[in-house]
């Protein structure tokens, strides 16, 4: 009993460390501990409750490993082993407070998980890391690993999870989504751009730009230089995934492995718009260039003739803009809608040739228009030709808290045959019952 | 806040429903939840206006009827949606019209759940654009059959596992919800829902069902032109009633009973039961009369619990 008991006092002492706000004797816990026991108060909670007492934060005794892929949303006391494939700070407010807070993301052999630590765990990429008291939370449709004051992390042996095991694993870019890391993805690159950063005071040379197959477009960003062209055909082994407004940035540096392949492999037509139902577009929060349709639910306020900035093209309140004060405004047409196919909905901003185009009627006409007959009728002509129609928008789709935005480079009325859909529905019908 | 969806749901599905899932606080919104699944907080709808009243002394607030190739959908609008009450007055029915609305329910004493619409948006349309949304109800309506027969395959239905079939987070979710509250979903009426609202728009050797609706819009459209206003007993053309003798006499003594009970201010709901029953009807049945009378139009809740004549 009395060595069971030593054994409790042990853990209590450790789990206070150096951390112990309260200097507490031995005897005294020898105390306090006994008089739980004389109330028949399970050893295992007057340890917790005596930790706590004494200004210790409670640590289970360790769980088991988790395997990343094998972690779900709303988990508690998780434990992991993993190797950091990408870490960057971010400052946030948080009520009024600036923080500074780290993201990134992490990998183990069976996969990988972006993670939020909520104070500096002075985590570097390449370290192999044992975490113990995380939490996983769903963030965005996606699992994500969480690290608070509760959360320890120690350093261990990067042998542990040799950099070799987190083998590629190849996607096609429309399955890309932040978070995942040992990428392998092969594409062609379509866009190409050079620009120079410095990073900890030395400059570097960083390329960026679009990169697609047959399934989708994604942004990339090379912090190594590959010698890549515009029109390569490219298999990139170990890269990670950011994304910026649900629109995924396959990012990777002179670790991955990057080799050409036959440039007829992926050719330029196979690259096509990404056609979507609504729903899809939302779970993933995003896209590039992506082709929808659905039906268009409402014309929403901004949409017509509007001033815009000279110098950084944002729309006017009167003959003000927000940053540069009183211009010349320049004139420009647009639509902002809402459209939706009964199994999600999205906004869609349309530009002046999309607008001119799907009127009917130049932006002069529109202005004529608006003169005699008032700004109103410009949207009520907008309601009468699109409101309760079909749509088919091609163009970007970025993600936010408030939804997806498409910001439309072609717009038209969808074609439908009634009859054909029709008949083609019957024939499932019958295939159904 | 995200914006809800719209759904595509026919009059013959909605009005089925049972189930409300109230929001908590502000920003959860509430949702209707149909017998196939949907998980409704608004809905987009195209279909005839049959009829449209205001119903409320005074101020405005306005109930109307949209008929669909499936049932009737019930409209209620006031002064907080002043555009779309203006536009349901304006328009002349019977006349093609596109909804966009919000949910709308009422639960008598009795626990029992009514819904109808708060409309949002109202425009006049062309038939084309109902055609578009009968096609598109029926082939959502077909998907959601489809995903309740898979999901009651399941040992235990869930979301996860829809979701995996391709199924979306909130269909998947409302499927879930929609089989613990509905004991047994009547699949095969939801079958015959879709092939009959197809054969609206499907060119054939019948004639389409509601025909003489049209012929009504049509001659309405050459009334127009030719400038000749007659007021025509176009409400009675309009609702196609199929109802039986039977629930018309039950009907009758409801409104009957209504009428001796209501005065100034209403009929009590429990005394108009109480008065029926007398009269030996039994409790289904009246309420089913007052549902039909409410979606007629001949009677309407000025408070809750309260039914007065029109």
């Amino acid at each position: 009993m009395n060595d069971d008991l030593s054994l409790y006092i042990d853990d209590i002492l450790n789990a206070l460390g150096d951390s112990s706000e309260k200097e507490v004797s031995r005897e005294e816990l020898e105390k306090e501990l006994k008089k739980f026991i004389e109330y028949g108060v399970p050893l295992d909670h007057a340890k917790q409750t005596l930790i706590k007492k004494f200004g210790g934060s409670y640590v289970p005794p360790s769980t088991e490993r988790v395997l990343v892929a094998d972690l779900e949303s709303g988990q508690n006391s998780v434990h992991v082993l993993c190797r950091v494939l990408h870490v960057s700070p971010k400052d946030i407010t948080v009520k009024g407070e600036a923080r500074k807070i780290f993201y990134g993301i992490l990998g183990d052999e069976s996969g990988s998980i972006s993670f939020t630590a909520w104070k500096d765990f002075e985590l570097e990429k390449g370290d192999v890391v044992e975490i113990s008291n995380a939490y996983t939370k769903e963030w965005q449709g996606d699992t994500k690993l969480n690290f608070g004051d509760r959360t320890k992390i120690e350093k261990t042996d990067e042998s542990k999870i040799p950099e070799s095991i987190m083998e590629p694993k190849e996607y096609k870019v429309k399955d890309l989504r932040s978070g995942l890391g040992a990428v392998e993805v092969t594409a062609r690159i379509l866009e190409l751009n050079k620009r120079e950063v410095e990073v900890d005071g030395q400059k570097k040379n960083v390329f960026s730009g679009t990169l697609g197959d047959e399934t989708g477009k994604a942004q990339y960003t090379s912090w190594h230089d590959f010698k890549l062209k515009e029109g390569d055909v490219v298999k990139i082994a170990g890269g990670y995934i950011k994304s910026w407004k649900g629109i995924p940035q396959l990012t990777f540096d002179e670790k991955a492995n990057v080799e050409k392949v036959e440039s007829s492999t992926i050719s330029k037509k196979d690259i096509a718009p990404q056609k979507l139902l609504l729903y899809e577009l939302v779970e993933k929060r995003g896209a590039m260039d992506v082709e929808v349709e659905g039906t268009v639910l409402e014309i929403r306020r901004g949409s017509g003739l509007v001033m815009r900035c000279p110098e950084c093209n944002r729309v006017l309140v009167g003959t003000e803009c927000s940053i540069h004060g009183s211009v010349e405004g320049v004139e420009d047409l647009r639509i902002k809608l809402v459209v939706d196919d009964g199994t999600g909905v999205v906004s869609g901003i349309l530009d002046k040739e999309s607008t001119e185009k799907l009127l009917g009627k130049t932006l002069d006409e529109l202005k004529k228009m608006s003169e005699t007959k008032g700004e109103e009728s410009i949207v009520e002509e907008m309601n009468t030709i699109l409101f309760s129609h079909r749509i088919s928008l091609r163009g970007n789709a970025l993600g936010d808290a408030f939804g997806i935005t498409i910001i439309a480079k072609d717009a038209k009325l969808a074609d439908i045959d009634v009859e054909v859909e029709s008949e083609r529905i019957s024939k499932e019908l019958e295939e159904l019952s | 806040m995200r914006r809800e969806l719209a759904w595509r749901v026919f009059a013959g599905e909605y009005n089925d429903s049972t189930l409300e899932i109230k929001g908590v606080g502000e920003k959860t919104p509430s949702h209707i939840i149909t017998p196939l699944g949907s998980k409704v907080n608004r809905l987009f709808v195209v279909g005839v206006l049959t009829d449209v009243e205001n119903v409320s002394e005074g101020g405005e607030f306005v109930r109307a009827h949209i008929s669909d190739p499936t049932g009737v959908f019930t409209l209620y609008s006031g002064q907080f949606q002043q555009d779309a009450t203006d536009q349901l007055l304006n328009i002349d029915a019977p006349a093609f019209v596109a909804v966009v609305g919000k949910i709308r329910t009422y639960t008598p004493d009795d626990g029992e759940l009514y819904v109808s619409i708060r409309p949002e948006t109202v425009r006049e349309v062309t038939a084309d654009a109902r055609a578009r949304w009968i096609l598109e109800t029926c082939r959502q309506t077909k998907q959601r059959i489809g995903a309740v027969t898979e999901a009651m395959k399941m040992n235990e239905p869930n979301a996860g596992e829809l979701r995996n079939l391709g199924y979306s987070r909130e269909l998947s979710e409302g499927i879930v919800a929609a089989l613990k509250e509905y004991d047994t979903v009547d699949i095969s009426k939801y079958l015959a829902i879709v092939r009959e609202s197809l054969q609206y728009i499907t060119p054939s050797k019948e004639a389409a069902p509601d025909l003489h609706l049209e012929e009504v819009i049509e001659k309405k459209e050459a009334k127009k032109e030719a400038k000749t206003k007659k007021p025509a007993e176009k409400k009675e053309k309009a609702s196609k009633e199929l109802k039986s003798d039977d629930s018309e006499e039950t009907e009758n003594t409801v409104l009957d009973a209504i009428k001796k009970l209501e005065g100034e201010d209403g009929a009590a709901w429990d005394l108009i039961m109480e008065n029926c029953k007398k009269a030996g009807l039994d409790e289904d049945s009246i309420e089913e009369a007052l549902t039909s009378l409410m979606d007629k139009g001949f009677i309407f809740e000025p408070v809750l619990g309260t039914i007065k004549t029109t």
